[in-house]
């Protein structure tokens, strides 16, 4: 465009820059007034108000009440025997789920993705259907499956060993938790894995082959390594939210109980111990001290798989900008 | 494939038809594994209740009972407890989209000098576990009061959401910087330039947005449980505990049906605009 800064009026056109920046400065302000208000007031103060709590004894009636005990409820945990019980669950439970749903809806995704599949719009819209269903309804279409005497997955079995009943949703009830976790799952997991396929441009693939890479070269040598960036972002979210799994097991129990804050032991996950001490027995100091502590194991191990991310997951922009020395 | 196919023609097709066989097979598997248990589900909403209880199950029922829906909606006020889903998920919605929107129109279109520092905040609170603030907030919610009624979900909504903000942002950054200057041009403010320009043109976005939203808060089983009471809580909550027979036992068939005309709605706004929501949970990489 043509040059409307004249030598001579440049202090005006700063001046009339500076006034312009504030004014920038005063909208961009606006515009993120409610969020910003929302975070300060529904995120920052809880998170303060929670960790206060956690030092006191406070149990839900009058805070005047309370006294401050510093860490003695953080010191409280690590004598808690049903805390490591539940910790320990809830590793195995990340640990049986993550890489399963990673592995799964991976898998499901190439196979999707491959060339001449027909009706690939269709599937991919089946698959998604269970990512929808809301978790209560997700909850009975496998109660009535799982039920240790009315399920279907018994009658099913018993067609084959007649008389068996497993107890799939008492002493298996983790192992159901990650079947449903991985129905629901799904969808969700390979829409974003097909996306990413999606993206790896053809002529890299073609280059490939042409230098004589097999499916299987092909594949480890080139679909992996883009996928990385995509394989760590889902282990990441995988991972916290595995850790923070309170519904189902909240909701999952044979369909004539309530299951609510009692699930059988398998399925006694670190969320449920911690939302037990509010809601059962009103300790709200120990409740917010293992809340705190569950973050600080999730801040760590999403800090540790970060750490890993250089030795295994591959970008582009370290390729051509050179290696480090 | 096509360089080596001189070699052996016939190797290369029975891999092809092998290669085929596993996928669909999987793919039909898979399909199956997804289907079935839907399938069941709404069959079994059909069944006497006399008939889920016998041993062994079976898959079809031997006497349809479509009765179950018209008890599914009568033994509680189903259609009120489905209004306060819906009020709940519409306020929440609304108000959850114009925040979200306008500060993703911010991090996206004006350059302040702490865009960036607050933009780190959005990341970073995509990636904080939400658990240490839900027991906070029942504390605090619990001392103002406002536990047992509507409020939070208000309050939440002003808030916005990170995740809708981030996929604003990434909406509004793909906007020509030309329509931004010819409103400036025409005397636009920024919040006539957003309103008037940016977001007639984002309605993939607003919708993709409110579809999810919506079916997070309908969906939602914890918060209306822990943050209200019986006769203000959400048919996700009541589904629950709605459906007990005169003698205290649960009416699970009676429960399959309420519980399937509570998804439907879900299901049907999902068919009506999968490819949006589809690109919307890519873009945003939400985890459904």
């Amino acid at each position: 465009m043509a040059n409307t800064q004249q030598p001579g009026r440049k202090p005006a056109s700063r001046r009339k820059k500076s006034t312009r920046a504030r004014r920038r400065t005063i909208s961009f302000y606006l515009f993120v007034a409610p969020w910003l208000l929302g975070f300060v007031l529904l995120s920052v103060a809880p998170l303060c108000i929670g960790f206060f709590t956690s030092l006191t004894n406070y149990d839900g009636f009058d805070p005047a009440d309370s006294k401050f005990i510093g860490v003695d409820n953080y010191a409280r945990a690590f004598s808690d025997d049903r805390m490591f019980f539940s910790l320990g669950r809830t590793l195995l439970w990340a640990a049986i789920n993550t890489p399963l749903w990673l592995v799964v809806t991976f898998c499901m995704a190439l196979i999707l993705n491959q060339k001449g599949i027909k009706g690939r719009g269709f599937l991919r819209t089946l698959y998604y259907v269970p990512s929808i269903v809301p978790v209560v309804g997700v909850v009975w279409i496998w109660k009535i499956i799982l039920d240790n005497n009315f399920g279907l997955l018994n009658a099913a079995i018993s067609l084959f060993r007649p008389g068996t009943a497993l107890p799939f949703l008492s002493q298996y009830a983790l192992q159901s938790l990650s079947v449903i976790a991985l129905w629901t799952g799904l969808g969700s997991g390979m829409v974003i894995f097909l996306a990413g396929l999606q993206n790896i441009p053809e002529e890299l693939k073609e280059a490939a082959q042409i230098d004589g890479a097999n499916a299987l070269q092909l594949f480890r040598h080139v679909i992996l390594p883009i996928m990385t960036p995509v394989i760590f972002f889902q282990l990441v979210l995988g991972l916290i939210s595995a850790f923070q799994q309170l519904v189902l097991p909240m909701l999952l129990a044979p369909a004539q109980e309530v299951s609510g804050w009692n699930p059988p032991r398998s399925s006694y996950l670190y969320m449920i111990h911690a939302y037990r001490q509010l809601f059962v027995y009103q300790r709200y100091g120990y409740s917010t001290a293992l809340l705190w502590l569950l973050f600080v194991v999730i801040l760590a191990l999403t800090l540790l798989v970060f750490r890993t991310a250089r030795y295994w997951v591959f970008y582009e922009v370290e390729v051509e900008g050179g290696r480090q020395p | 494939m096509t360089a080596k196919s001189h070699n052996k023609p016939i190797a290369i097709t029975t891999n092809r038809f092998l290669r085929y066989l596993v996928a669909y097979g999987s793919l039909i598997l898979f399909g199956a594994l997804v289907a079935i248990p839907l399938l069941y589900f709404l069959i079994t909403s059909f069944k006497p209740m006399e008939e889920y209880l016998t041993y062994p199950p079976r898959f079809f029922p031997t006497r349809w009972q479509p009765e179950n829906y018209k008890a599914a909606v009568t033994m509680f006020p189903y259609f009120r407890y489905a209004g306060h889903s819906l009020f709940l998920g519409l306020s929440h919605t609304i108000l959850t989209v114009v925040t979200s929107a306008m500060a993703g129109f911010a991090f996206a279109r004006i350059n302040a000098s702490a865009r960036d520092k607050l933009f780190t905040i959005i990341i970073a609170m995509l990636i904080v576990p939400g658990i240490v603030v839900q027991i906070p907030q029942f504390i605090i919610f619990a001392r103002l009061k406002l536990t047992g009624t509507w409020w939070p979900w208000i309050l939440w909504g002003l808030g916005g959401s990170p995740f809708y903000i981030f996929m604003f942002r990434q909406f509004f950054s793909g906007f020509p910087r030309e329509l931004e200057d010819a409103a400036e041009i025409d005397g636009c403010g920024p919040f006539r330039t957003f309103w008037a320009v940016f977001v007639p043109n984002a309605k993939p976005v607003i919708a993709t947005a409110s579809i999810l939203n919506f079916a997070g808060v309908w969906g939602d089983y914890v918060n209306p449980f822990l943050f209200l009471k019986d006769a203000n809580t959400t048919l996700a909550v009541k589904l629950q505990t709605g459906y007990l027979s005169p003698h205290g036992e649960l009416l699970t068939t009676t429960v399959l049906a309420g519980a399937l005309l509570y998804v439907l709605p879900l299901v049907i706004a999902f068919f009506l605009g999968q490819r949006h929501i589809l690109e919307g949970v890519v873009t945003s990489g939400l985890k459904g």
